[in-house]
């Protein structure tokens, strides 16, 4: 490794998205000069991809997408260190700062950093079924990008199949595209969309977000899209590529045809960076996913070190908006600034949005026994070609945790890291012992935290040794 | 698999070479998306094991679209974006 040169930043954010946008607008316009890492080309996160010169208007996509302009403005007119193209392979805490490894345009940089906000985002959850890893098989998430990026749709009807409010925008983004899909499959079964009625106040709360999936709905329906609720069961079949997909609906096996399946189960925060970090995880029973520990009000996970976003749990994009400029505010108050009246505003709003995203959370579950319901061929690691099977023998021969499951199989080792199968593989293993998701844990992640090549490690500084 | 909007608002084009033919491609695409566009997903990478694979998440994650930028094997396409006189191979013998 080359010689070690350090540089230094008083406040680094990993991540422009909606929260890193938002917290280093803010901090720049109380005068600090934010070093921003992104390992996308231009700012937006996955919500706002491409807006700054947007390839799909209003008509499509509808006024949320758009709704990011104003922020993206203020970013790009703001004194900010924008750093586009930034992968963070390496992080580490050391005493009062954080010290990252960054690699850009194929040269590595190490920098010292007083002042840390993660805002790294979410990512889509992983969730094996059989024949997912076939070409032509997608996550309704890459569909969207291929939207915003391209304007890009499928040539044939797609089947969009899973839960989650992303299943019912994304198909409504087709319809008004011209190209409707041909089926959309939702795993909520509809007596969940009836109970909304017997919790009158929990459903006012999160109203808007309620009218704006119904408006959805009606405007599939309406337009002679079929939608069916309660599927608990999914294949995808063919010979080198998808070719057709079945689902099971009350109790009845149904097959269709397609070229293009788009599934969503959710999102989840995105662990490398937060578990690079040596950050502690627990269990979010109502949002099913690993949430890396933080202070619920300062956003502060340690000293000088701060979680904003969906990263830091699922609150959609605009509390991310509003807990990036939160962790912002908390770093100027460190500094001495009075922040008292922005910051109680803020706080109240995100109590209330979050208050309501509870009950988008229970409407959009996904079956907690799904995965040991799956066929033994059904692939659990994609990298590695892991299936269930496997998986279940090596812990029937005593694989007590992640880390032995892994070395085991070789589950985890591939080139994702085991971000497809992490949650996966301790699902698996608490139900087959009985124990909590937090007792099982998670693989432990190690730097590199990003894929990267040896040239690119040879060309970077060597990290100090710990 | 893919196509374009008509409504698709007009940006420049760049070309990039695929297996030695070349193609002009939008330049908000990246590599991942020109190829799906292109190619469709079917042949677009042999994996380890013999499948056949494609992108998954578009984003980083899933490393499915793993594939080989002016000479350099491995690159993870969805993240890089298309550029002026690019060459790209597809993987089709596995690694």
């Amino acid at each position: 490794m080359s010689e070690t040169r350090m540089r230094h930043a008083e406040v680094a954010i990993i991540g422009a998205g909606p929260a890193g946008m938002a917290a280093a607008s803010r901090l720049a316009e109380a005068g600090e000069r934010p070093v921003v890492f992104d390992l996308a080309q231009s700012p937006g996160g996955q919500i706002y991809r491409q807006l700054a010169a947007p390839q799909v208007g209003e008509a499509v996509m509808g006024a949320d997408y758009l709704r990011g302009q104003a922020l993206l403005t203020r970013f790009a007119h703001s004194r900010i260190d924008y750093r586009p193209g930034s992968r963070v392979w390496w992080a580490q805490r050391e005493g009062q700062g954080t010290t990252l490894g960054v690699l850009a345009s194929g040269k590595g940089e190490l920098w010292q950093v007083r002042q840390l906000v993660v805002a790294g985002g979410a990512m889509e959850r992983g969730w094996p079924f059989p024949g997912w890893q076939l070409p032509g098989v997608m996550q309704a998430g890459a569909g969207q990008i291929l939207l915003k990026q391209g304007a890009l749709v499928p040539e044939a009807p797609p089947v969009l199949v899973g839960t989650g409010p992303l299943l019912y925008l994304l198909a409504w983004q087709y319809l008004r595209a011209g190209c409707p899909p041909r089926l959309v499959l939702d795993a909520a079964p509809r007596s969940r969309y009836s109970a909304l009625l017997r919790q009158p106040l929990g459903t006012w709360h999160a109203r808007h977000y309620l009218l704006k999936g119904l408006r959805m709905l009606v405007a599939l329906r309406r337009a002679g899209v079929t939608v069916k609720q309660g599927f608990d069961a999914l294949e995808a079949e063919g010979e080198g590529h998808l070719e057709a997909v079945s689902y099971r609906l009350a109790g009845r096996w149904q097959r269709v045809e397609t070229p293009l399946l788009l599934t969503h189960f959710g999102v989840v925060p995105e662990p490398q960076l937060g578990r690079g970090l040596g950050l502690g995880f627990a269990w979010h029973a109502g949002q099913q996913a690993f949430v890396p520990e933080r202070d619920v009000d300062s956003l502060a996970a340690g000293p000088g070190l701060w979680l904003a976003g969906d990263g830091a749990g699922i609150g959609g994009a605009i509390n991310a908006e509003r807990e990036g400029h939160l962790a912002g505010l908390s770093i100027l108050e460190a500094q001495g600034e009075r922040v008292g009246e922005e910051r109680a505003s803020l706080r109240c709003a995100r109590a209330r949005d979050l208050d309501a995203r509870k009950l988008l959370d229970a409407l959009f579950r996904v079956p907690e026994g799904w995965l040991a319901a799956q066929p033994e061929k059904t692939l659990v690691c994609r990298c590695e070609s892991v299936s269930l099977g496997e998986i279940n023998a090596a812990m029937g021969q005593g694989a007590a945790g992640p880390g032995q499951l892994k070395a085991f199989t070789r589950c985890g080792m591939g080139p994702c890291q085991g971000r497809l199968c992490g949650e996966s593989v301790s699902r698996l293993l608490a139900s087959h012992q009985g124990a909590s998701m937090n007792t099982v844990g998670y693989y432990r992640v190690r730097p590199p935290l990003h894929s990267i090549t040896l040239g690119e490690l040879a060309a970077s500084p060597a990290p100090p040794s710990s | 698999m893919f196509k374009q909007l008509d409504s698709a608002a007009s940006t420049g084009e760049v070309t990039i070479w695929l297996e030695g033919h070349s193609h002009r491609v939008p330049n908000t695409f990246s590599v991942a998306a020109a190829l799906l566009w292109l190619e469709g997903a079917a042949g677009y990478r042999r994996h380890v094991d013999g499948s056949n694979r494609a992108p998954l998440c578009m984003m980083g994650v899933c490393h499915e679209c793993l594939i080989t930028v002016d000479g350099e094997p491995n690159r993870q396409g969805c993240l890089v974006p298309v550029a002026e006189g690019m060459r790209i191979e597809r993987q089709w013998r596995a690694l």
